[in-house]
């Protein structure tokens, strides 16, 4: 996020696009709520009539995977009935020209057919969020899981950028992020081609800091992104894995294909606090772990605050902390680490990584604090791109229409796509594992529009199978006007009909990020 | 911000604008007892124990329902107001019939400390409702119709599940006309068992054993993982397990909120299924018990005859990005410093 979740409370405009924050962020949707309380507008682009749709302003239902589209007409509106922030433009953007130019073909029309909204909309929702002084884009994996995740955030950061829109309080471009600790993934070097910080392994010097400070030689071959591991083990690059707390096997798409590679594997390793599927077919050794109730450490939150964490119990029977199993690990592999305790992991990061560098855990005890914080007396950054972009100028791109990696046809055709409900969280190994959560909600389902429903004969509650080029799974209809005709919603949380079963191959060209949303499928009833 | 001055207990002191007679006593550490009050709520005035002496009006006026305002005189102490706060603890508790499964709560601590052993009256509430769901326990008897439960829903959630029905002796707190929670539009949050001050709502795993004292729970300060919100919430463990969560107002990204995820989520913790012993997979096909020796070895030899054969490049490193920043900035550095390779990734779109 590039604003503080407390300024959302003071924003004027929040538009939600991609995410459904009241079941996926329920507490941060509560700053949104006061927000609306306090009269701010809502715009929500959302394939769904999610709780925020219900009482937006304006709910843009656009068809999964049409967001360019959109975008690029609401810039287009901007643009040509002068609402862009022109002094902003001029000092601190580039590449106006290229931008401006692509948004000439997408008319407010032309993007009403192919989102499925009327044009009129588009034009309103422009003008609310181009001309409210504070305003705010929130977005989740609905605008970064499709094959132009990418270009869906650039399409959110050219709306930004020339309205003005960022770098200021409670106006600015927010990614709310899906787990705890993401943030803190990326920050402390879980990427292929970063080392921790954000510093480059491409980057020499930066390598020699490293090897100096682990005392050892550094590889500088890029390694492979989560989805290029997974093609690996099908090319025979890959040979074996190292899964902490990861279940591939069904957050994977296209499970097909997913077990295939597994299946060719030399060796694998999971070390996790339950038995995973992954880990039931396939793991060699299976090492104990531990939950977060059962360590010390930090997580990095969606605001860029890192936060303590405490131990309050003992792992149960011969389970260890992570921290124990890596270090036995490496000393196993030849890299005798010590026993460092969690703050001394921390601050061997800290001193390695100029962002981070003034964090350490006697300054976060009572509250987190936001980096970039490059020295000890430094209170932390509540919000980015204050005065102007990071980078100097902020980038403008030109855009166009990326179809989705599959579209609907004759024999598929229906547009799936999935998300996350209150009630349970990704995979819900600990979710499903809560009694109370269960009752509450027990059993896969799939969103059925009323007019799809009645096409197909469907009640609400009957079974059905659901099928896409690459195999099939059986759920319950549930029969709604949530979603419109042609288009079905499901959550991600039951092992039993996994979406991942559906979901095929289509990615992120720049970053890998699969396309969870859009699938197309069929039903066949019994 | 324009500024009002005010005295309070014979202290002049400087409000902004717009503060309460109670947020100025806070900020000046001058305490007043409240009941039906919640920071985060909107001010409401229902239950008078807040009640304080303004100069000039005839009656004590609520503390956290009254702003300030230039030049006023305001007194907070008193064997007046003290009598009166008596007597509102003694109605109150009146109401408050029956015994509750969460003891200490805020209306019992002032019934200590005002010396109301006893209530002058009973008066038993009691509505019938549908209790069926595993989260929130609720007891009519021990309501004194404070409002917080209803108001929190609405204000906070906007979600309006419990009402506030019927009028005088047969006025009532439920959750909608009765239901259960499960079939209300409640979204079982608990934000109306955190705000309730009397224990008449309480969290049932906590509960499941018989009543608990807050001394009896050893409060550990912490981030829940269900987001990427990281709102901090502290784990009361009892016997060596985790009886409830709970989280305080005013404190982290949350400032008491939690969903209902983070707030009731935690049976996986003593989970049967939880691994406690390394697995490895015999000759069999199955996994077997092991030592942590065996183990390590055999992670040892496994990931060094694949290096061995195809280069480190051939390993490939997955951490969750539940982990903690510790935790996974150590796999990184398993792969690279130990194992040779830039092959480290996570699922991590957003
Ligand atoms: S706290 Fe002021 S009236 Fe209840």
């Amino acid at each position: 996020m590039t604003n503080s979740m407390a300024e959302i409370e003071d924003t004027e405009c929040m538009f939600v696009i991609g995410s459904n924050t009241t079941e996926a962020h329920p507490v941060l949707a509560l700053r949104m709520k006061t927000a609306l309380r306090r009269g701010a507008q809502l715009i929500v682009a959302d394939p769904r009539r999610t709780w925020l749709a219900e009482r937006a302003h304006i709910h843009l239902q656009l068809r999964p995977g049409t967001d360019i589209p959109l975008l690029l007409a609401m810039s287009q509106v901007i643009l040509s009935e002068g609402l862009q922030d022109r002094a902003y433009i001029e000092a601190l953007t580039e590449n106006f020209d290229e931008f401006a130019a692509s948004t000439a073909a997408w008319s407010p029309e032309r993007a009403a057919e192919v989102c499925g909204v009327g044009a009129g909309d588009i034009r309103r929702a422009a003008r609310i969020y181009a001309q409210t002084e504070k305003a705010g884009i929130y977005y989740t994996l609905g605008i970064t899981e499709h094959v132009c995740g990418v270009d869906n955030v650039r399409a959110l950061s050219n709306l930004a950028l020339i309205t003005g829109h960022i770098g200021r309080e409670a106006s600015g471009v927010n990614p709310l992020r899906g787990q705890n600790n993401v943030q803190g993934c990326n920050d402390v070097g879980n990427n292929p081609v970063y080392l921790p910080g954000y510093q480059e392994v491409a980057d020499a010097e930066v390598r020699a800091k490293f090897s100096a400070a682990w005392e050892t030689e550094l590889s500088a071959v890029p390694g492979l992104r989560l989805d290029q591991m997974m093609s690996g083990m099908l090319d025979g690059s890959v040979k074996a894995f190292f899964i902490m707390g990861e279940d591939p096997v069904l957050s994977e798409p296209n499970a097909a294909k997913v077990n295939r590679g597994f299946e060719q594997l030399d060796f694998v390793v999971l070390q996790d606090i339950f038995l995973n599927e992954t880990g039931r077919l396939y793991a060699d050794v299976v090492l104990p772990a531990s939950c977060f109730a059962e360590k010390d450490g930090t997580f990095t939150n969606s605001e860029r605050r890192v936060q303590r964490v405490r131990k309050a119990l003992d792992p149960p029977g011969q389970a260890r902390t992570d921290l124990w199993i890596l270090q036995q690990v490496a000393k196993a592999l030849g890299s005798d680490w010590g026993e460092q305790s969690p703050a001394q992991v921390w601050d061997e990061f800290a001193d390695l990584s100029p962002k981070f560098h003034g964090i350490r855990y006697d300054r976060i005890e009572e509250l987190g604090i936001q980096w970039p914080c490059p020295d000890r007396d430094h209170p932390g950054t509540r919000f980015l791109h204050q005065g102007a972009p990071i980078r100097g100028k902020g980038l403008l791109y030109g855009l166009d229409h990326v179809p989705p990696w599959e579209e609907t046809c004759a024999e598929y055709p229906l547009l799936l796509t999935t998300g996350r409900t209150l009630y349970h969280y990704n995979a819900a190994t600990q979710t499903r594992r809560s009694e109370g959560h269960n009752e509450k909600q027990g059993h896969p389902f799939v969103e059925v529009s009323p007019d799809d429903a009645r096409a197909l004969g469907l009640k609400h509650g009957d079974r059905l199978t659901m099928a896409s080029r690459r195999g099939e799974i059986e759920v319950r209809a549930e029969v709604t006007d949530r979603v419109h005709a042609g288009v079905l919603w499901m959550p991600m949380h039951f092992a039993e009909a996994s979406a991942n079963v559906l979901t095929g191959d289509g990615k992120d060209p720049e970053i890998g990020v699969p396309e969870y949303k859009v699938t197309a499928v069929r039903i066949l009833t019994s | 911000m324009t500024e009002a001055r005010i005295t309070l207990d014979g202290r002049t002191l400087e409000v902004a604008e717009g503060d309460t007679l109670l947020d100025a006593a806070r900020a000046a550490g001058i305490e007043i007892p409240t009941l039906c009050h919640d920071d985060r709520l909107d001010p409401f005035g229902g239950c008078r124990m807040c009640l304080v002496d303004l100069e000039g009006t005839r009656r004590p006026v609520p503390a956290c329902k009254t702003t300030c305002a230039d030049g006023m005189v305001v007194n907070c102490g008193g064997e007046r107001l003290q009598r009166v706060r008596r007597t509102m603890v003694d109605m109150l508790l009146a109401d408050h019939y029956q015994d509750v499964a969460v003891k200490d709560n805020e209306l019992e601590r002032y019934a200590v400390e005002y010396g109301v052993e006893q209530p002058s009256l009973r008066f038993d509430r009691r509505g019938a409702y549908d209790d069926r769901n595993r989260f929130i326990g609720f007891n009519p008897g021990a309501c004194i119709l404070c409002d917080r439960c209803v108001r929190y829903c609405d204000e906070v959630m906007q979600c309006t599940a419990l009402e506030h029905a019927g009028q005088g002796g047969n006025a009532l707190v439920q959750p909608t006309q009765g239901k259960s929670f499960l079939d209300t539009t409640c979204e079982l949050c608990g934000g109306c068992v955190s705000t309730c001050p009397t224990g008449a709502l309480y969290e049932k795993q906590a509960t499941r054993n018989g009543a608990v004292t807050e001394q009896e729970c050893a409060k550990t300060s912490t981030i829940c993982t269900y987001c990427g919100v990281g709102c901090s919430l502290d784990l009361n463990v009892k016997d060596g397990r985790v009886i409830k969560v709970t989280a305080e107002t005013g404190v982290g990204a949350n400032d008491g909120h939690l969903c209902n995820k983070g707030r009731f989520a935690f049976d996986f913790i003593h989970h049967p299924d939880r691994l406690t012993e390394p697995l490895l997979r015999g000759d069999d096909g199955e996994l077997h018990p092991a030592s942590w020796e065996e183990a390590l070895a055999r992670v040892a030899d496994g990931l060094g005859a694949v290096k061995q054969q195809h280069g480190p490049d051939a390993l490939a490193f997955l951490a969750s990005s539940r982990c903690t920043n510790e935790d996974v900035y150590l796999l990184q550095k398993l792969a690279r410093a130990a194992a040779g390779t830039n092959n480290v990734h996570s699922c991590a779109a957003t």
